[in-house]
């Protein structure tokens, strides 16, 4: 079973302020790229001119795309909803799939999911569930605002419903209207091979997508394996002290994006940024993965207590470029402070590093 | 007993000026949670066991047992904890001098800093990543001491130093003292076989003080490392009273 989840386009949903009023994405001189539900009633559609929306709909509020922006956003819903189900795909359209197959409490999944994507969008998503990402999306799009709509069907779904919902282009409608295919029930019932001959490819695949067969797979989303956390010091800072204090934010926001992932990080990078002189750096690779923010301060803090920059500092990065999966493994139930093992082991290893690898010995005993 | 009375009003003023939580007596604190080591150092620190997450002293002049009794918790603590660390800043500790205490068969580490500040930074990194069990033998450096105290409160680490006479600065950070005695040697058929020793509490930041012990200790049969050697209480003082309980 796949749900679907739908919240504005992100391009709108970067400005939750102006929910409830026409907004009109879009650059001057070319194509709309996002227009909320009040601006589509007024009869703007994505893919017209610009010039055009504002003939329909000269109230709206224009906005320029922000492509970073909603990449970003797009970034911070897939690792929100990545630990609830094995494949999760997010699209710039406000579109997020979630393949549940083999998700123990389906139901509790989809609470989740609606609850972060609230949050993430700063409204109440709509949902769809059904066997495939196409039907999902459709029922999605025919559920209330927080509910769900699930489809048991989805012949008996899909049949009456416009065949419009194919996204075809333009040309193609209007061969599928002459053909008189006006709904999915009537691309259903025709063959596969007959539309193919006549809009190709396409043709085949909107058949069986009419039929409910979901030709369609979801591209899974992975998280970058890469990350960083940033400050910049206005005025530029010499302290010692301030520098730690900082340093273990950073690694605290790390630690905790690293948690969201299920990341560690394999190696660590801290860049200074100075102000009369080139810029500084630390790099390690480590042999066990650091995850918390305790092991990750463990040795950027180590590095930041004997630095000795050339000048004062007006950027410092902490930046984690090789993450791998950090395996959780099974505590010895009476074992006090076994929990803590990796954070006293990293400790060790650094200690190694610091002092050679004669400073830390294992010896047998019993 | 006269001062009583106007020792408690002073109280009370204080608790009504400032708030009840101005000023509370040594005894109303809860203590930190106890590591019962099976020693007879248990019944000394007055909670039971050694404090986690503060770090506890064995002092005394030369041959005292304090160093065997030191083996003795880290045979313990072998069983008991993940990761004990023995922090061997004077180089002395043998680990073989272990096995009469029956540890744990497992890897113990063994950290031995090449530079006495590596020692303070070694003890504080695993203080504060959670090291179950640390045995210092020997100082760490005054500036380490802060760091070293409050990894061990978060983390609950219990962290054992074992000098001769410790400085002012280590004795300060230390929240329980024990001082040992030499009192005598014990012979059998005219061969070595224990000593007596007085271990006194000498200071104690999470109890009021209970007093001393006269302990026995056993060595293992001359010849036989894995022989087993024994601590035992052969007497209790009391601090109030000063009299002799029954032998043990």
């Amino acid at each position: 079973m796949v749900c679907c989840g739908l919240t504005p386009h992100l391009e709108l949903a970067r400005r939750p302020d102006l929910y409830g009023t026409p907004v009109v994405v879009g650059r001057w001189d070319d194509h709309v790229i996002a227009a909320s539900d009040e601006a589509v009633a007024m009869g703007v559609t994505p893919g017209m001119p610009l010039r055009q929306a504002e003939h329909l709909c000269p109230l709206a509020t224009f906005l320029m795309p922000d492509p970073e922006t909603s990449l970003r956003l797009r970034e911070l819903i897939a690792a929100a909803l990545y630990d609830l189900a094995p494949v999760v795909e997010v699209r710039q359209e406000g579109v997020a799939w979630l393949d549940l197959d083999g998700v123990t409490s389906v139901q509790q999944a989809i609470r989740e999911a609606r609850r972060r994507l609230r949050a993430a969008a700063h409204t109440e998503p709509r949902l769809g569930l059904a066997g495939g990402p196409f039907t999902s999306r459709l029922a999605a799009a025919r559920a209330r605002p927080g509910r769900l709509l699930r489809v048991e069907d989805p012949r008996s779904f899909l049949d009456p419903l416009p065949s419009r919902e194919l996204a075809f282009d333009a040309d193609q409608m209007e061969r599928l209207d002459l053909l008189g295919l006006r709904t999915l029930g009537a691309v259903a019932a025709i063959g596969p091979r007959e539309l193919e001959s006549q809009l190709g490819r396409e043709g085949r695949r909107a058949v069986l997508l009419a039929r409910g067969l979901e030709p369609d797979r979801l591209e899974p989303w992975r998280p970058p394996m890469f990350t960083s956390s940033h400050r910049q010091f206005e005025p530029p800072v010499e302290d010692r002290e301030a520098l730690l204090f900082v340093a273990r934010a950073l690694c605290g926001d790390l630690a905790e994006e690293l948690g969201l992932r299920g990341a560690g990080a394999k190696e660590v990078r801290v860049r200074l940024h100075l102000e009369d002189a080139e810029e500084e750096l630390r790099d390690s690779v480590v042999r066990h993965p650091l995850g918390s923010a305790a092991e990750l301060f463990g040795l950027v803090g180590s590095w930041i207590k004997e630095w000795q920059p050339a000048s004062p500092i007006t950027e410092m990065w902490v930046e984690l470029p090789v993450l791998e999966a950090s395996g959780r493994r099974q505590l010895r139930l009476w074992a006090g402070g076994d929990g803590t093992s990796e954070e006293v082991v990293a400790a060790l290893e650094r200690l190694q590093e610091r002092f050679g690898e004669g400073a830390v010995t294992q010896v047998k005993v019993g | 007993m006269q001062a009583q009375p106007q020792l408690d009003h002073a109280i009370e003023a204080i608790r009504v000026r400032f708030g009840s939580q101005a000023l509370t007596r040594a005894a109303e604190l809860p203590p930190p949670p106890a590591w019962r080591s099976g020693t007879p150092l248990d019944q000394l620190t007055g909670i039971g066991g050694l404090p986690h997450g503060r770090l506890s002293l064995l002092v005394g002049n030369g041959t005292c047992g304090k160093l065997t009794l030191a083996l003795s918790l880290l045979a313990g603590a072998t069983h008991e904890f993940a990761h004990p660390v023995v922090i061997d800043v004077s180089y002395g500790f043998d680990p073989q001098s272990l096995l009469p205490f029956q540890p744990a068969s497992g890897p113990l580490t063994v950290v031995r800093p090449p530079v006495v500040d590596a020692a303070g930074e070694a003890a504080s990194a695993l203080a504060r990543a959670g090291a179950g069990f640390i045995l210092l033998m020997g100082e760490v450096p005054e500036p380490w001491l802060g760091p070293l105290e409050s990894g061990a409160s978060r983390s609950g680490t219990v962290v054992v130093g074992v000098v001769d006479a410790p400085s002012r600065a280590f004795a300060h950070a230390s929240s329980l003292s024990l001082a040992f005695a030499r009192a005598g040697w014990i012979w059998e058929r005219e061969q070595l076989i224990g000593m007596r020793t007085i271990a006194r509490c000498s200071k104690n930041r999470v109890a009021p003080p209970v007093g001393e012990s006269e302990l026995e200790i056993f060595y293992p049969p001359p010849g036989c490392a894995r022989g087993r050697a024994r601590v035992r209480v052969r007497a209790e003082v009391a601090v109030g009273e000063r009299a002799w309980s029954a032998v043990v």
